[in-house]
């Protein structure tokens, strides 16, 4: 741990502390990948700043055109909660392939995103179900779209200080399917995920989302897939297309949790799989 | 003897170090503290092979609380670690072999400076060509790092003419067969704290299965007699082999710094150095060859197994001993040639872990079993029957088998319990499932390699108040050793339960039992409590014959008590007696196990004392367009003699069949051009309770006579066989042989599609 930790419980109290820190400083919100990069010899930062009980972080809210879910919710508080139910299921769908219930219980959604891991599960069903961040800086905000601040593995573009303070995802009205590749049935870092948000109607995808994890630098999109899908009526032929249009877009590496043909290969059963969900 | 007449053994009785354990009251090794102590870092190695050319600390001594550095100069004693072959400097002078390799030690007033000094240390290396990989190593153009040859140790089993036999054969079968590492992942990371004595003796407080490896190891690099060092164990997190030989070293270590600055020392590993550094299952590659006659009569076996020994030799001789003597399976075959080798690499040594070179061999054998079955178009199961040892059957090292052994049986209780004779491959949409079988035998105890070893001695105190402490030289892991030793201790002597304590090892109070392996506990420390108790129970049932006013023969003794017709006594009041009359009432048990040879020359010899076995069969589930594997259920049945205390039994299994599962389809230790790429529990990915099969577990109890209450030995039985019926389940599910482990889905995969 660092010599200091200092804690906040409203954004007032953190925006007006600030001046007075020491400049080598880093926030603190669940900490269940901070901590670990400090046994790792990684994390060495003199101060940090524990948001994790900001009350303003921790609001879900159901709002007119969109769902504002807090950065610091954590994720076990996702699982059952009825707004996120109706409206982004992807994301209660993804807290049960989300680590372990400990970890769930004290990672926060903000965090799993500014980490800014290509296999963040979090990331993964917010990035399917169009959402877009809202960054705070001494109460001065950006709204961004989620993924144009991600540069790469650990690497965002935050301003100094900057915090995320919650996601905004849009009220359409659809369902989700949340695939993940883990070496193990559960509590594992996925090789290859896939989630699809949708809305079919007799058997005609009238809205469809995608996002990929552990196949790029970051959580990516696959637009050229969903432009090929959106509208189409799905049969056979249309799944076979779409997985080769899958597998085109991305371009994953082999690394030491799994190998780029194998990533490949799942994305598109996946695709498959979740298509022929889409339809019954 | 009926199971019956037991008070105690065959019981299911709760452990006795249950309720500290579990209510997080026992104190491991870092929960302990010494006034004064400081704590040690190890400064590591940071490439595969270096010549060491000067370390400077002029960093690490501007940070408060730091005390200083300790090098090999620093060493008291010899610097060579006591252990089968003496290869492995306590600290390297010149050369350092192995990435994370221990170079030097640093001390600070606590872990986190110590830590930090440690990165400090600024390290003048120069980097030396390497070799990593054990068969590259073996060649004869290849780089020495090892002796003149790269071989740490070799062994032949020579029976009959292999050769001549195969040209005899109708079927000949031959593959080649590669598993990984497999990492012990206890949950206590290394831990030793050295503490030195005011008389220029030390006592060493060690997480270890082998407190009197740590006394050999920390006697030489301290240069103290055996009588200054003492060695207790703290309650020990896990073990699993991987405290066999290396918590030797880290208590070395912790010593030599204890010396140098005279105040106790703490060296406490964090997990990835644990991984880096401390002992490994080897990874194996294995050509074997099986001939038969179109009846499916195995008539030639031939293997050739070589094991990746890493940088020092540790235990890889006995491991690949093991290995060699099990390596044709457990069948009676006239014709049989086994070569094997344990290669030099720049590795981290590996050594013992469950099965000690047995799962990689038998994984690899029991394979090639199957598939021969296939080629002869003979049920797999049918094929083993045909072929498999049985009382009065010889062995590949021609030691005739001539008591307990339950092998048929066993094959035939899981045969009929997961319905084999019926079972088919069931088709779901992606997804074929299908049953597949292994067995094995193993060799209790440590063998004839190890013989000068094998004795065990127990001391037994019964205090006036009918209380008895024992102390026994074998440990405790987790395993259960307490608990079943007391159930024996209990038995003999008609003692309550309750009344017997047990507790972790500590060397001055019992002579030297040789290692906590080879699932030789409760045999032999079993045994020696017998031997001790015997005496003192002799004392107690002539006082409570007495006391009954009944002829010695004439009274029943049971559950502590002791009985003539309406008359009762408990045992305290038989050890009151006993005391009264000032009898002798504490006494030194020993136990030297039968003898056993091995003849170097062609490898024939009567190699353990008795053999355990099991059976297998994995009820397993593969999706063919992702390669991914669900046990749904193991089915497994052992022969290990008496069970002492059931559900502890069961336990065992699940623990090791669990790690069996583990090994065979996900963990996957990566180490690439010589470095370790996943050292941690994020990326080693070790099965956890959502992957457990459901266990359908049988025991067949066939009475070893030497055994305490008949009993042989459990321990690793369980692990061995595992994967080789995942990888059969796997083969009859979806049509492609499997040869390496662990079986990840994307290789799986990659094998599925390339078939196609």
């Amino acid at each position: 741990m660092p010599e200091i930790i200092e804690k906040y419980y409203s954004l007032k109290e953190l925006w007006s502390s600030l001046n007075k820190l020491n400049k080598s400083r880093k926030y603190l919100a669940g900490g269940t990948d901070l901590t670990i990069s400090l046994s790792y010899g990684e994390e060495k930062t003199e101060l940090w700043i524990d948001i994790s009980d900001i009350k303003e972080l921790s609001l879900i809210e159901d709002r007119k055109e969109f769902v504002f879910i807090g950065a610091g919710i954590k994720v076990s508080q996702l699982e059952n909660n009825p707004i996120v139910k109706k409206w982004v299921p992807a994301l209660a769908e993804s807290v049960k392939y989300y680590a372990s219930p400990s970890i769930r219980n004290t990672a926060t959604l903000g965090g799993n995103y500014v980490n800014a891991s290509p296999c963040a599960d979090g990331v993964l069903a917010l990035a399917a179900s169009q959402a877009s961040v809202v960054l705070n800086l001494k109460n001065r905000r950006r709204t961004l779209p989620l993924l144009s601040i991600i540069k790469g593995p650990k690497k965002i573009d935050l301003k100094k200080d900057e915090i995320a303070e919650g996601f905004l995802v849009p009220k359409i009205k659809h369902e989700a399917v949340f695939y993940k590749m883990m070496a193990r049935k559960r509590f594992g870092i996925s090789k290859a995920g896939l989630c699809i948000c949708y809305r079919a109607n007799n058997k005609k995808l009238e809205y469809v989302s995608i996002a990929l994890s552990s196949v790029a630098p970051s959580i990516v999109k696959a637009p050229k897939t969903e432009e090929f899908l959106k509208n189409k009526k799905i049969d056979q032929n249309i799944v076979k297309k779409a997985c080769e249009i899958i597998k085109s877009e991305i371009s994953p590496i082999d690394d030491i949790r799994s190998q780029a043909e194998y990533r490949k290969e799942i994305i598109s059963v996946f695709l498959q799989r979740a298509l022929q969900k889409t339809i019954g | 003897m009926s199971k019956d007449l037991f008070s105690f053994v065959g019981k299911s009785l709760e452990r006795v170090d249950g309720a500290v354990k579990a209510e997080g009251k026992a104190l491991y090794g870092d929960d302990i503290s010494f006034p004064n102590m400081i704590y040690a870092a190890a400064v590591r190695n940071p490439k595969p092979r270096i010549e060491i050319r000067k370390m400077d600390d002029s960093l690490a001594k501007k940070i408060k609380g730091y005390f200083g550095i300790v090098s090999f100069k620093d060493i008291k004693g010899k610097n060579s670690w006591p252990l089968v072959m003496n290869d492995y400097p306590f600290l390297p002078e010149k050369e350092a072999k192995f990435y994370g390799e221990t170079l030097a030690l640093v001390l600070a007033e606590n872990q986190r400076t110590a830590k930090k000094a440690a990165a400090c240390v600024r390290l003048d290396y120069k980097e030396l060509p390497f070799i990593d990989d054990p068969l590259k190593a073996l060649e004869k153009k290849s780089l020495k790092i090892y002796g003149k040859d790269n071989i740490i140790s070799s062994f032949k089993i020579i029976k009959g003419d292999a050769d001549k036999a195969f040209k005899d054969c109708d079927v000949v079968i031959e593959k080649e067969f590669r598993t990984n590492y497999q990492v012990h992942a206890y949950l206590e990371t290394q831990t030793a704290t050295a503490v030195p004595e005011p008389d220029g003796s030390i006592t060493v407080y060690s997480s270890t299965q082998c407190p009197f490896y740590v006394l050999d190891a920390v006697a030489a690099a301290c240069g103290l007699p055996n009588n200054k060092v003492k060695v207790i164990q703290t309650v020990t997190g896990g073990g699993f082999g991987g405290k066999e030989d290396v918590p030797a070293l880290v208590a070395a270590h912790a010593a030599i710094c204890a010396l140098k600055f005279n105040r106790p020392v703490r060296l406490a590993y964090d997990r990835k150095e644990d991984f880096m550094s401390m002992s490994k299952r080897h990874p194996s590659w294995a050509r074997v060859k099986y001939g038969a006659d179109k009846n499916g009569k195995i008539k030639a076996c031939k293997v050739k197994y070589v094991l990746d020994g890493g940088a020092y030799a540790t235990l890889s001789p006995i491991v690949l001993w093991r290995g060699t003597v099990h390596a044709a399976g457990p069948y009676k075959i006239e014709n049989v040639f086994i070569e094997t080798y344990a290669a030099a690499t720049n590795k981290v040594p590996c050594g013992a872990y469950r099965g000690f070179g047995q799962p990689q061999i038998c994984f690899a054998q029991e394979s090639l079993i199957d598939d021969l079955a296939e080629k002869l178009g003979i049920d797999p199961i049918d094929l083993r029957l045909k072929n498999m040892i049985q009382s009065g059957d010889k062995t590949a090292t021609g030691q005739k088998i001539d008591e307990s052994c339950g092998l048929k049986e066993l094959t035939e209780i899981v045969r009929k319990k997961s319905r084999w004779d019926k079972s088919e491959v069931k088709i779901n949409g992606d997804k074929r499932r299908a049953l597949g079988f292994s067995c094995a035998y193993y060799g209790v105890g440590l063998g004839a390699k190890g013989r000068y070893l094998d004795r065990a001695g127990a001391f037994v105190n019964i205090y006036r108040d009918g209380s008895v402490q024992v102390n026994v030289g074998n440990t405790e892991m987790g395993q259960g050793a307490l608990t079943v030793l007391s159930q024996i201790a209990a038995e003999t002597l008609n003692a309550p339960m309750k009344n017997i304590k047990l507790a972790e090892v500590d060397t001055s109070k019992v002579p030297d039992s040789g290692p906590t392996v080879a699932s030789r506990t409760t045999l032999m420390s079993g045994n020696a409590i017998i031997e001790a108790c015997l005496p003192l129970r002799e004392n107690i049932f002539s006082a409570a014959a007495e006391l009954l006013k009944a002829g010695k023969n004439k009274i029943t003794a049971y559950g502590g008590f002791f009985y003539f017709g309406k008359k009762k006594i408990s045992f305290e009041e038989a050890v009151k007696e006993c005391w009264s009359k000032r009898l002798k009432m504490s006494e030194q048990g020993w136990y030297a196990a039968p003898n056993t040879t091995f003849d170097i020359n062609n490898g024939q010899g009567n190699a353990y004392v008795i053999y355990s076995y099991s059976a297998d069969i994995a009820d397993v589930e593969v999706d063919i367009k992702t390669g991914e594997k669900t046990v749904h259920k193991i089915y497994a049945a052992y022969d290990v003699g008496r069970i002492i205390n059931p559900k502890l039994a069961h336990a065992q299994a699940h623990g090791g069949i669990l790690q069996g599962m583990g090994w065979a389809i996900m963990e996957n230790l990566i180490v690439k051009d010589g470095i370790m790429k996943n050292p941690n529990f994020t990326d080693y990915v070790l099965p956890i309770s959502t992957d457990a099969p459901q266990y359908d577990i049988s025991f067949s109890e066939k009475l070893y006579k030497h055994g305490p209450y008949k009993a042989k030995g459990m321990g690793e039985v369980p692990l061995i066989g595992v994967a080789a019926a995942v990888r059969n389940a796997v083969k009859r599910a979806c049509g492609v042989s499997l040869t390496y482990c662990p079986m990840i889905s994307e290789k799986t995969l990659k094998t599925i599609n390339d078939k196609k």
